[in-house]
């Protein structure tokens, strides 16, 4: 719940001072997740290039190859784990930026409004146009051989 | 030829058992001393091997000369390190097994440099193997999340346009899949719910997911959008409106097959997905309503049939209206098998089925039945107008208290009888239908008159005119050179006459000049029918009614002319005397009926005494005249004109004499 209300970017108006503190503590556990997931890389990877020195006993060499693949999918987790928090952060940018929301809602109004407007404004012309044109087909009916020759017989 | 080395190993030697006795005690063999240890251990080296080596090898040499096998020699060496490895192997278990031999010291021969550089070179590659291998799984799952980044940017991309028209919420499904969380589109106008309780339909929520392309994926349960149907019953109605639904959806349909990939499209896509959702909420909201008000009585209609999902009203008028809530699409083929569905069923089975003949007779009888009632199409956004007019904006717009006052608003008033409103206007729409028809009727059939329609922009009043235009007098053409022809009747001379009928829901109000009013033809006095008055009849009477007036009328005019010319003339309803000598009276006399489909109007010239009586003018007009009566047939105005010259000639000469 407060998740979707609480941006990152606590720079709204006039948040509560609860909120802000749910957010910079927020912002402190997502910026922590960051630095371990990165951590991990990089100590992760730090293993790997260990590892790369062939070392004197054969067995140690297999117990490094099993190293190595434990490693390797330690990396691959955090970088999961950092995409994840990605999307996360895409989540909240997309729900919590309400003053862009807002805005939007705004404009889609005023457009709609106007659209409305115009479209009332099309459908009385074409009335109008249709009396018009009613009109002149009246006239040029009444006013036709037809029916003047209707008339004179 | 395989000779196994036979090692004869005795059982260890501590602790081992030499008798049991009966009473169970075991008794051990007596230890031995150091000497004879040793001697034992040196015994379990089987040295016949190296005994029976040297008879071999004769007899080997004996067997090469006999056949040389290329590979004799190898095998003998494998054989024999095999051997070796063996008793060595054997010495070794040996020590380890009895603590008693003790090994002082044991050195590794020293490997050769290329041994130690291919151990390395074998450990190398086994490692770089490893490394190729971790490469191989890295690359994968790189791709793997590039895939994923992608798909992401995709769905959130979709998402945030999506946001900008919808109401987008986020909902957690389950704290044990975090990732799987759902988004819902709220399509329900909460900002209303406050005032009104406005019936929520279940489709008010869709859910959207991703598909597996990162695509948005709009999940509607089958048969949740219900659109509303409009109609007559007994005319075929709707047919074509559900059909262009259809298409549109199955068009849909195949197109979102084919751009899958496109992200636009596939934002357009569920763009009108919900629409589509969001207009079938509507509709449900309205039929709700109407529902609702058809509870109420109401003065417009009275509810004849109710179902599930369908609604029945008698509108006057001998007409009878349903509402139906059906689903729209593919859906509505396997659709509950009520009967207006049934109806338009057989509908859309008799269009499609193109057989011409069949398409023509339904769309003649249809036409037919069309010009007595409105286009069922239109009726139905009309009742969707209406209420969303009243029900919906007007809600809105109570809290700003802006932008009221652009729309003028029809039933003020009753704003809480929509339906009632929405009846009536279906009933005025289809007796105005009436009255036009009898209306052209009269101006076909009388050919001096014009049917104008004035438009009046209210749902429940429609207005007419009839018009005739009269001939310009004779007389007066030489000085009346008016530039424009505007009837005017300051200079007492009159270039038209107008007979307005108003219809107002279902009371017809006829307004004109020189009308017969009743009042005053029960009065006997003429006076009355001189000025503009306005008086309401029925659909029964009104084509009389409107031939009395024109004809009455076009005996005015006449009057009026014969007034210029300056002869005494006398005008009663539809009759114009003109007094001959010794107080006879030639009488001009109009005889309207509306049934006559030659002309309506006829003329009959009188040749009357004073002592002429209503009731027999009467009979002697019904019995088709007599020597004194001459009918004169359906006359122009022009014809007319010329005939009262001539009277007004016949009369001054009758004066001179």
């Amino acid at each position: 719940m407060n998740k979707g209300g609480v941006g990152l970017t606590s720079g709204g108006s006039g948040p509560t001072s609860a909120a802000a503190a749910a957010a910079a503590q927020k912002q402190k556990t997502l910026l922590q997740r960051v630095d371990t997931d990165i951590t991990s890389i990089v100590e992760n990877f730090n293993h790997l290039v260990n590892v790369a020195r062939v070392s004197d006993p054969p067995v140690r060499n297999s117990q490094e190859a099993f190293m190595m693949e434990m490693r390797g999918a330690r990396m691959v987790q955090a970088a999961d784990s950092l995409l994840k928090l990605v999307s996360e952060l895409k989540q909240t940018a997309i729900f919590s930026g309400l003053a862009s929301l807002n805005e939007r809602v705004e404009q889609q109004t005023a457009a709609f409004d106007q659209q409305a407007e115009k479209t009332e404004q099309m459908l009385s012309r074409i009335g109008e146009e249709a009396a018009g044109c009613l009109k002149e087909l009246e006239s040029h009916y009444y006013s036709s051989a037809q029916r003047i020759d209707q008339g004179e017989q | 030829m395989s000779e196994n080395l036979d090692i004869s190993l005795d059982k260890l030697p501590i602790k081992r058992l030499d008798a049991i006795e009966e009473n169970g005690l075991e008794r051990f063999a007596p230890d031995v001393g150091y000497d004879q240890k040793k001697l034992d251990l040196i015994r379990r080296i089987d040295f016949a091997w190296a005994v029976e080596k040297d008879t071999k090898k004769k007899q080997k040499t004996a067997k090469e000369a006999n056949a040389p096998w290329p590979w004799q020699s190898m095998v003998e060496n494998l054989q024999l390190a095999h051997q070796e490895l063996s008793v060595i192997i054997d010495m070794i278990n040996t020590v380890e097994a009895n603590d008693a031999v003790t090994v002082a010291s044991m050195t590794r021969p020293k490997q050769l440099p290329t041994e130690v550089l291919s151990d390395i070179s074998v450990a190398a590659a086994t490692k770089l193997q490893c490394f190729r291998q971790l490469g191989k799984y890295l690359k994968q799952s790189a791709k793997t999340l590039e895939k994923q980044v992608a798909r992401e940017a995709r769905f959130y991309g979709a998402l945030i346009r999506l946001q900008q028209n919808w109401k987008v919420k986020r909902q957690r499904l389950t704290v044990s899949a975090p990732s799987n969380e759902g988004f819902t589109i709220d399509l329900f106008d909460n900002s209303l719910s406050d005032s009104m309780s406005l019936f929520l339909p279940a489709t008010s929520t869709v859910s959207v997911d991703h598909d597996s392309a990162g695509m948005l994926a709009v999940n509607l349960p089958p048969k949740s959008c219900r659109f509303l149907h409009f109609g007559f019953l007994g005319v075929d109605s709707g047919s074509t409106t559900k059909e262009s639904v259809k298409h549109d959806i199955s068009a849909s349909d195949a197109k979102r097959e084919a751009v899958k990939e496109n992200v636009d499209e596939c934002v357009k896509e569920t763009h009108l997905v919900l629409r589509n959702v969001h207009r079938a909420i509507f509709d449900e909201q309205v039929f709700d309503l109407v529902n609702r008000e058809g509870f109420t009585p109401s003065r417009g209609f009275n509810v004849t049939g109710i179902r599930d999902n369908y609604l029945e009203l008698g509108v006057g008028q001998g007409a009878s209206v349903y509402l139906s809530l059906l689903p729209s699409g593919e859906d509505a083929d396997q659709t509950d098998d009520s009967a207006d569905t049934q109806n338009l069923e057989t509908a859309i089975v008799t269009s499609e089925t193109t057989d011409s003949t069949k398409l023509v007779e339904e769309t003649a009888s249809s036409l037919k039945s069309l010009s007595r009632f409105p286009s069922p199409t239109s009726c139905e956004i009309y009742l969707q107008q209406i209420f969303h007019e009243h029900k919906f904006v007007r809600e809105k717009d109570k809290r700003p208290n802006a932008s009221k006052a652009r729309v003028p608003v029809q039933p003020a008033g009753e704003g809480s009888d929509l339906l009632g409103h929405f009846c009536m206007t279906l009933a005025h729409r289809i007796f105005s239908n009436k009255v036009l028809e009898e209306l052209e009727n009269l101006a076909t059939r009388v050919p001096y008159l014009h049917l104008l329609s004035h438009p009046t922009w209210s749902s429940r009043t429609s207005s007419w005119s009839l018009t005739m235009k009269v001939p310009q007098s004779i007389i007066r053409a030489g000085h009346q050179t008016r530039p424009s022809d505007v009837p005017s009747r300051k200079d007492g001379v009159r270039l038209e006459f107008q007979t307005k009928v108003v219809v107002n829901d279902d009371c017809i109000k006829l307004e004109g000049e020189g009308a017969p009013n009743v009042v005053g033809l029960f009065n006997g006095s003429t006076e009355k029918t001189c000025s503009m008055n306005s008086y309401e009849c029925d659909l029964a009477n009104l084509p009389v009614i409107l031939l009395e007036q024109v004809a009455s009328q076009v005996v005015r005019w006449l009057h009026e002319e014969a007034l210029v010319v300056g002869i005494n003339a006398s005008r009663d309803f539809l009759c114009l005397s003109f007094e001959l000598d010794q107080g006879d009276k030639l009488c001009l006399l109009a005889h309207v009926d509306p049934k006559d489909t030659l002309g309506c109007i006829s003329w009959w010239l009188l040749m009357a005494g004073g002592l002429m009586e209503e009731g027999k003018l009467h009979s002697e007009i019904a019995s088709g005249g007599s020597e004194n009566m001459k009918f004169l047939g359906y006359l122009s105005l022009e014809a007319l004109y010329s005939i009262m010259m001539d009277l007004v000639s016949l009369c001054n000469r009758g004066a001179n004499n």
